[in-house]
């Protein structure tokens, strides 16, 4: 482009403030770029369960409501059923409160017909189902503390007035969830029997066809709908989503967050990309009066313009994905982010953004510029 | 020689908030082709406001200008800045070379406008530095030239597209008198020797002595009852 030597020599004439300005938006971009990345990574969690054939079973009224353990064998009995497993939350913590992960006292005999998408070595399997103190851990717990398989490890509850010493049987391997900590359920519900009674928290029934889901799921809220204990059951998706929604809105609040950090971008990109053309109101009356029509003169700043914006944006996203690549964010948030990473999806929108915040930040110093009358912008100079 | 320039019956008013600044009154004037001509008049007089129309940066509020037979006060914006970049040369007082670009760059910068391609461009770019004696200068950024030189360079610069008529508004205005005498040979230069008609305005006596002919200008209107006014204000009346 035989402009280009012109654009560029402008972009950088003031080099100072071209600096300040990238690393403004740099700054910005990368802050966009890491709270769109952790809405990616709460998508990602939510769509986790999506294509397995497993059905969550909760109370009706709420999640924190239990269900009897008698519920079990009624879903069990639906044709379609695979098996059933009982699941409950122990909300429990290592050494110190905010050593807080996710743990789960489970049916240790259902890891390979329920959840056979963890996998675990089978000595390991065997050793943990043999000890009713056995754990089955993620590789990011292991990581994260230090543990081998044998050591015994004290859980602190928030919930129960349990607080076991379990031995790490095994470590498993699952393509999402590398932080989570399994026991087995009879420990937990003999332990805690006169608090919880004979109830769990939530079953999780494998169907043998995906198509079937939406028919067992009715089926299973169908059965218990008049009783004592109505259920809603969900596909894993919808749980995953439903346990997202809890956490509150953050969707909304980030993006909120995110959109708000691009109009301060834009207002501040706008009063630096204002100056740089008002200090040059007369070379734009010369190059208009040497033949420049207002149609070049205003591409040539707004290329100029959406130039920079897209180069200080691609900077900021561009690090974002380098910084967070280089650190262990699941380390950093205790498990809450895992595998979290800048992707090409994110990286995509946030370059788009940045040559939406150079067309919006420069466009009005363009059409200005564009606009100014050759006489005006040679009364300085004649 | 033929009219180059014919400015018939031109009056120039510009609006300051809510009054109208009447500029030109009823100016006609006829440039010859490869005329040197100088406006001279005191501030305010209407000078530059007349280059500017002869130029097709401005436009008059009533009456003709004419060059080279096109009607340039009827074009658009658009058909105007086409019709500058291929027949006028523009000569600042304050030379007003782009900072950011070196000698080759700024004398190119017309000939981007045109189809021509990069060799022949950089051609015309020796060619035009050549002609103002700084071939040498090329890389040389505005901040590394002396005044003189910048003038060189905008000179260059405005004969780069070989246009039909070349304006100045003071070149000499900010230059030495050593500088100045240089710029102003210059310019007789390529008036006798490569036929450009060249119109310029100036406050500067010696300068003015350089032209083949000379107007003088007050109040918005042409004053000087010598020759050279009754004459091409004859000429283009008639």
């Amino acid at each position: 482009m035989k402009f280009g030597k012109l654009i560029l020599r402008n972009l950088f004439r003031n080099k100072l403030r071209t600096f300040l300005t990238l690393v403004l938006m740099a700054a910005i971009f990368f802050f966009v770029a890491t709270l769109l990345s952790i809405l990616a990574n709460f998508e990602t969690a939510s769509n986790s369960g999506a294509g397995q054939n497993r059905l969550c079973v909760q109370s009706a009224i709420s999640l924190a409501n239990p269900l009897p353990l008698a519920h079990e064998q009624e879903i069990r009995e639906i044709e379609g059923v695979v098996d059933v497993a009982k699941l409950q939350w122990f909300g429990a913590y290592y050494k110190e409160p905010n050593n807080f992960f996710a743990n789960f006292a489970v049916d240790h005999d259902k890891m390979t017909s329920v959840w056979n998408d963890y996998a675990i070595p089978k000595d390991q399997l065997e050793a943990y189902m043999a000890d009713r103190t056995g754990a089955i851990v993620g590789p990011e717990l292991v990581k994260r503390w230090g543990w081998k398989i044998g050591d015994r490890v004290t859980l602190t509850s928030t919930i129960y007035p349990f607080n076991p010493t379990l031995t790490i049987r095994g470590v498993y391997k699952h393509s999402f969830d590398t932080s989570s900590f399994f026991f087995h359920f009879d420990y937990f519900h003999e332990a805690t029997k006169e608090m919880t009674g004979s109830t769990v928290g939530t079953f999780w029934a494998r169907v043998k066809n995906s198509q079937d889901m939406s028919r067992i799921s009715g089926e299973i809220d169908a059965k218990f709908k008049n009783s004592q204990y109505p259920t809603e059951t969900f596909t894993e998706k919808e749980f995953q989503q439903q346990f997202m929604a809890m956490i509150g809105n953050i969707k909304l609040l980030f993006t909120t967050v995110s959109i708000c950090a691009i109009l301060m971008v834009v207002l501040l990109a706008a009063i630096t990309m204002s100056m740089a053309a008002r200090e040059r109101v007369t070379e734009i009356a010369v190059l208009k009066a040497i033949g420049f029509s207002r149609g070049t003169i205003l591409t040539l700043m707004l290329i100029e313009f959406v130039t920079l914006g897209l180069f200080g944006g691609a900077l900021g996203t561009f690090g974002a994905k380098a910084v967070h690549a280089s650190v262990n964010m699941t380390e950093i948030t205790q498990g809450f982010l895992v595998g979290f990473g800048v992707n090409t999806e994110t990286v995509l929108t946030c370059l788009i953004a940045a040559i939406v915040v150079g067309f919006l930040a420069g466009g009005l110093p363009a059409v200005r510029s564009a606009q100014l009358s050759v006489v005006d912008g040679l009364r300085k100079v004649w | 020689m033929s009219a180059l320039v014919e400015i018939r019956n031109v009056h120039k008013v510009y609006k300051r908030d809510s009054f109208d600044v009447p500029v030109l009154n009823g100016v006609s004037v006829s440039v010859p082709r490869g005329d040197f001509l100088a406006l001279m008049g005191p501030s305010g007089s209407g000078k530059t406001t007349l280059l500017n129309l002869i130029a097709g940066i401005d436009r008059p509020t009533k009456g003709q200008v004419i060059v080279d037979g096109k009607e340039i006060s009827a074009f658009n914006e658009t058909r105007l800045a086409t019709w500058r970049a291929a027949h006028v040369g523009f000569i600042f007082q304050m030379y007003n070379l782009i900072p950011v670009l070196n000698a080759f760059e700024n004398v190119e910068l017309p000939l981007l406008l045109t189809h021509l391609k990069k060799r022949e461009r950089r051609e015309h770019v020796h060619a035009a530095l050549s002609i103002v004696g700084l071939p040498d200068r090329m890389s040389h950024y505005p901040r590394q030239l002396s005044g003189g030189q910048e003038q060189r360079v905008a000179i260059a610069r405005a004969i780069a597209t070989d246009p039909t008529i070349l304006v100045a508004d003071e070149p000499t205005g900010d230059l030495d008198a050593k500088s100045a005498h240089e710029i102003l040979d210059l310019l007789q230069m390529l008036n006798a020797e490569h036929q450009k008609t060249i119109i310029m305005v100036t406050h500067d006596p010696k300068a003015a002595d350089r032209a083949r002919h000379v107007l003088h200008l007050d109040k918005g209107v042409l004053v000087e009852s010598g020759e050279d006014a009754r004459a091409m204000a004859g000429d283009a009346e008639r």
